[in-house]
């Protein structure tokens, strides 16, 4: 099945069509949900979203563009969704001790392992991750997709609907700001 | 001038440590799962309330909404507050010359 067999199938609703879409694609979403959120079960569950609004907007979907894009765009939505119900779970935390109710959040302080890391890179690699968790959301996004699932930076555009010189802004931005970072870490 | 060298190396290391990484994936039978939450995707219309008035800007508005009844109700009630003695002692007269009182004079001659 071609890649526009299998869009006007998806369109019609067939099963067999989305379960091959989720095939094909469940690691790229998986991986780049991964890596922004650095939790592999919000990343699942990030996954599970991003496939049902696949489904759910299949219809939106404009023969032009190509469905790896389309998928990676809710990918990004989804985690900026994500984002947003951390923040809002923080801020009721924060509400909830200034009554001195006691939250069921447990904090999480375990550092991220990615499960598709070389041995002899896991310790590097673990720095950068940290690193990458503190330098703002959208440049994380741009140096996801660019460094991990190798998108070149016209496609970032698209995914994030930005422009190309916005995007290089924010990898040049992505990459002083993780130096800096990584430079006060080793410095310690 | 040795320990920035050696921190620079470091930091390319970190900054290259990703490359070539292989994709995560999972956990099994993903395609079941998101069926069944397909399936159980039937928001109640007190989930979307809720939802609505965890957002940040609704939550601001009502609490500015909230202040300023408050604030409203303050003021009214003060300047309410203010008008009241004025009628009082508008009052008070009347009820002093008031002609309904009975008089010693009234008792004392009554009617056989």
């Amino acid at each position: 099945m071609n890649h526009q067999e299998l869009i006007i199938k998806l369109q019609q609703g067939d099963d067999s069509a989305f379960a091959m879409l989720v095939e094909e694609n469940q690691d790229m979403v998986y991986n780049t949900a991964l890596v922004i959120v650095q939790n592999a079960d919000d990343a699942d569950d990030i996954t599970q979203e991003v496939f049902i609004q696949a489904y759910q907007s299949i219809s939106s979907f404009k023969s032009g563009s190509k469905l790896s894009t389309w998928l990676y765009c809710i990918t990004v939505n989804k985690t900026l969704d994500y984002k947003k119900k951390m923040n809002r779970k923080k801020r009721l935390g924060f509400v909830q001790s200034l009554f001195g109710a006691h939250t069921n959040e447990e904090v999480r302080l375990i550092v991220f392992d990615h499960p598709g890391l070389q041995l002899e890179k896991k310790e590097s690699a673990a720095v950068l991750f940290n690193a990458l968790k503190q330098i703002p959301y959208r440049q994380r996004i741009a140096f996801t997709l660019h460094k991990i699932e190798g998108q070149s930076y016209q496609e970032i555009a698209e995914i994030m609907k930005t422009t190309l010189p916005s995007v290089e802004a924010l990898m040049s931005r992505a990459k002083v700001n993780l130096k800096n970072k990584l430079s006060n870490y080793y410095i310690q | 001038m040795n320990q920035n060298k050696r921190i620079n190396v470091l930091i390319n290391e970190a900054l290259n440590s990703v490359d070539n990484i292989n994709r995560g994936s999972p956990k099994p039978f993903l395609l079941t799962r998101i069926y069944a939450r397909m399936n159980h995707q039937t928001e109640s219309i007190w989930e979307k309330i809720g939802w609505f008035i965890g957002r940040p800007a609704i939550a601001f508005l009502s609490l500015c909404i909230f202040l300023v009844i408050n604030v409203l109700v303050l003021v009214l009630n003060k300047t309410s507050a203010q008008t009241m003695p004025i009628e009082q002692i508008t009052q008070t007269p009347a009820d002093e010359f008031s002609y309904t009182v009975a008089t010693i004079y009234d008792l004392e001659n009554t009617q056989p």
